[in-house]
């Protein structure tokens, strides 16, 4: 219970942390906006209209993901340039308990990428929000939400070795975009890619909202997203807890 | 000469000093490989959709690759300035400030050059696009002028910067815009009149069109046109660079709110 608390109560503080930076705020606005409006005029392009609801979902899910990778990169970042990292991590709960909390609330306020796509989608261009599943695709929101927020964990961790996160984040978009299939259907890429996608919690979070958008096995996407997020969170909470006691014992933490 | 000496050493010190950020680590990670990564996204969404060819995505792309770089870096050449409480000392320059700060958009535009050289390097590597070696210097020109005009084009933004204390979400927003209004990735024939017309006046726009022409053989001739529009853009946005640093620098010492952030 006490767990669960500091998580809950972790998440909603980094997210009210997050809406009161005007920077945050004014991409998280706009941006999601821009990708789905391009979305749209490629999918018309490409004489496709009849998907521009999937488009519109995979766009908001792209908004979700550089929300998170964002976040991710910059929860340990940020941490360390306003000096309150050796202070979290002194807390005597686990890191994760810290760190997951920063990871999973940008996941949550990514999710208005999601509902800002689809909005828009339908206010401006007029796509019938016309969900296969419509309570399926509330699950699969939020098992993306879960899956992605323990996914950034995992990158989280990694970033605390690094002293420049951002030049692992930054280039981390597309690659995920492209191999989850957000956009793009994986069986148009190399075959080698397809062992890569298959164990990204992304692929599985995009696959079960597609299939709750145009209909599909969505329950078994779900289950797979959710048991890759969890995969995802115990990595995470090995290497984050590694990776401090090496950055402890150089005395390197705030300056890794 | 002085002005010609102040310009290029007092850019490629300023560039020195204000990009600092920049590991190498830093460098190919958000230079090179986000935008290959890009060109990848878009090049396999157009074989999907049948939107275009491989060609009309990788030449788009290789030319918005230098966006990032030379937005961010024109902004940066302000804002920078401004954040490390050193812009008051390069205001008191007797030399012309208008001539410092487009100095300053040279070292980005150069660096914007490698990189959309690299991406498109990258295209024909990794997708099999072929280009008439006849082309080259033609694509070389209209990768050049759409470097130079979006380094004019972050000027300005970074101009904003003296009036505006977050100019940053101005650059990441005016960025992101570059991807949808100037036809990089979508036939701008599919876009409606205003986006089309918006686009005309940013960068990029006509150095894809350019470039595209050149990509297909058609010579520097058939390119010519959009090579010029370019330009001309690019000279459009230094004079509001200017300007807007010459108003902005007036309004700031009058109100004293030089520095402040």
């Amino acid at each position: 219970m006490r767990t669960l608390r500091t998580l809950l109560i972790g998440t909603v503080l980094r997210a009210k942390h997050l809406s009161r930076s005007p920077f945050e705020v004014a991409l998280a606005l706009v941006i999601p906006l821009v990708q789905a409006t391009l979305a749209v005029y490629l999918f018309q392009a490409g004489d496709e209209p009849h998907r521009l609801l999937e488009a519109a979902v995979g766009a908001g899910l792209m908004g979700v993901w550089a929300s998170v990778l964002t976040g991710s990169g910059g929860a340990i970042q940020h941490q360390r340039f306003e000096g309150t990292l050796e202070i979290i991590m002194l807390t005597p709960r686990h890191p994760v308990l810290v760190v997951l909390p920063l990871t999973a609330a940008t996941a949550v306020t990514g999710c208005y990428a999601l509902v800002a796509t689809l909005l828009w989608g339908r206010i401006v261009y007029g796509i019938p929000i016309d969900l296969a599943h419509p309570l399926a695709f509330g699950a699969a929101t939020l098992a993306c939400i879960a899956g992605l927020g323990m996914f950034g964990l995992l990158l989280a961790s990694t970033f605390i070795l690094l002293r420049n996160a951002n030049a692992l984040a930054n280039p981390l978009d597309y690659p995920i975009w492209l191999l989850s299939g957000m956009l793009v259907p994986i069986s148009v890429l190399p075959a080698w890619t397809a062992p890569i996608a298959a164990v990204l919690p992304t692929t599985w979070g995009a696959r079960a909202l597609r299939e709750a958008t145009v209909g599909g096995p969505v329950w078994p996407s779900i289950g797979i997203c959710l048991a890759l997020g969890t995969v995802c969170l115990v990595l995470g909470a090995v290497l984050l807890k590694s990776f401090e006691r090496r950055a402890r014992a150089s005395a390197t933490l705030a300056l890794a | 000469m002085r002005t010609l000496r102040l310009i290029g050493i007092g850019g490629a010190l300023a560039y020195r000093a204000l990009f600092n950020w920049t590991t190498p680590a830093m460098y190919v990670g958000t230079l090179l490989a986000g935008p290959t990564f890009q060109l990848l996204f878009f090049a396999y969404l157009g074989r999907q959709l049948q939107v275009a060819d491989d060609r009309f995505f990788i030449v788009g792309n290789a030319v918005l690759a230098a966006s990032t770089a030379c937005v961010f870096g024109g902004t940066m050449a302000v804002a920078n300035e401004r954040r490390y409480g050193t812009l008051g000392h390069v205001l008191l320059s007797p030399r012309s400030r208008t001539v410092v700060f487009w100095g300053r958009v040279l070292p980005y535009a150069g660096n914007g050059l490698l990189i959309a050289a690299f991406t498109l390097l990258m295209g024909v590597l990794l997708l099999g696009l072929r280009i008439p070696a006849a082309a080259l210097p033609g694509l070389a020109l209209a990768l050049a002028a759409g470097s130079l005009a979006c380094g004019f084009f972050g000027l300005t933004l970074g101009a904003l910067g003296l009036r505006f204390r977050d100019v940053w979400v101005v650059s990441n927003v005016s960025a992101a815009l570059l991807l949808l209004l100037t036809g990089v990735n979508v036939p701008r024939d599919g876009l409606p009149d205003w986006m089309i017309t918006v686009g005309q006046l940013l960068p990029i726009t006509n150095a894809a069109e350019a470039a595209r022409l050149l990509a297909a053989g058609r010579g520097l001739e058939a390119a010519a046109p959009a090579l010029g529009r370019e330009l001309l853009v690019g000279v459009g946005y230094a004079v509001l660079a200017a300007l807007l640093l010459k108003v902005f620098e007036a309004e700031s010492r009058r109100r004293a709110s030089l520095e402040t952030l």
